[in-house]
């Protein structure tokens, strides 16, 4: 990206943990939900795709908050409705 | 003690029936945390008198009408106890008019203290109640919102909200073990009740033939909040003395 230092080394080590954030939330995800992990695509919309149960978004936000011992304020539990949004709020809270 | 080491947040707590609440939830064993709006005194006469009986209490200045200081009472029970485990929704004004002479303002008033107020602090606690997988509220609802009074559309409307807002909400958090029930007292001996004209008239139609104390309504959201009624839920008690049979 012009104007920005480019740290390949460092790019590529943050790529590697979403990857690994990414999969890790998604058999979370997938455990609570009761549905195969293949099935959550990164946009899947979690209440109108996979048919989850809105309230079930508590459930991800208190895993996620034990898994990675984080504390995300529940006015983030909008946010968790798909896959990609997810691992958003949850970087965003594991950089703070 | 029925709630011995519960947490319980009552809103409205310095006067009328939410401070025979806070009472008789520190008599049995609860820490409890209460807000008020206007008196600093009279929450320090009150945290007085608790310490004298050796409870345990906090005071916290805010309007429940406003989203962000319900959660921050919330957030202070939090910090200071831990946990929530009882909410008493109690803060409540009444602008009593006929329709014709009411304000807009008036109307608007009485339904952001005594609903939206009611709206905003089940919501500030209601995820930590959620994620403990129990906990209890009790919304102070009133006859009027079950029988309608005279003079009193907009205290009668916000009173019959808050009665859907309890139904509605035990459905949906029952599952979390959450209870939530309300009380609806008749004419209660208080400052809201001291200055009716008609007093002599309401107590002749009250089959128990006088108003309540706010004891007999307090000890009510004792047993509501304790054990005693772990299958309770989405329900209305009236506390009335027959007035609304």
């Amino acid at each position: 990206m012009a104007g920005l230092p480019f740290d390949k080394e460092y790019h590529i080590a943050i790529m590697a943990d979403n990857k690994k954030l990414e999969n890790e939330l998604r058999v979370l995800i997938a455990e609570i939900v009761e549905i195969e992990p293949g099935k959550i695509t990164p946009t899947a919309n979690f209440v109108e795709d996979l048919g989850m149960d809105s309230m079930m978004a508590l459930e991800i936000l208190a895993s996620i908050e034990k898994k990675y011992k984080l504390r995300i304020p529940e006015e983030n539990l909008p946010k968790i409705s798909d896959l990609t949004k997810t691992i958003e709020i949850v970087n965003k809270f594991l950089n703070k | 003690m029925l709630l011995k080491d519960k947490v319980a947040i009552v809103t409205g707590g310095t006067r009328g029936i939410g401070r025979a609440i806070v009472f008789e939830l520190v008599q049995n064993g609860a820490k409890v945390l209460f807000t008020y709006l206007k008196s600093d005194e009279s929450a320090g006469i009150i945290l007085d008198e608790i310490k004298e009986l050796k409870g345990e209490a906090e005071a916290i200045k805010a309007d429940v009408r406003l989203y962000d200081e319900a959660k921050k009472v919330t957030e202070e029970t939090l910090n200071k106890f831990g946990k929530i485990d009882i909410l008493i929704n109690n803060a409540g004004i009444i602008k009593d008019k006929a329709l014709m002479m009411m304000e807009p303002s008036e109307w608007l008033d009485v339904i952001n203290t005594n609903l939206t107020g009611y709206f905003n602090m089940s919501k500030a606690c209601i995820v930590t109640m959620m994620k403990q997988k129990s906990g209890c509220i009790i919304n102070m609802s009133s006859i009027a919102g079950i029988v309608g009074m005279p003079r009193q559309v907009n205290y009668s409307s916000a009173k019959a909200g808050e009665l859907g807002l309890t139904k509605s909400l035990a459905k949906e958090v029952a599952s979390y073990g959450i209870r939530v029930n309300a009380i609806a007292p008749g004419f209660i001996e208080t400052d809201m009740t001291k200055d009716l004209k008609q007093k002599d008239d309401l107590v002749k139609i009250i089959p128990f033939g006088r108003f309540g104390k706010p004891e007999e309504v307090a000890k009510v959201v004792t047993f509501l909040a304790s054990e005693k009624s772990g299958y309770i839920t989405g329900q209305v008690l009236k506390v009335d003395g027959g007035l609304a049979i």
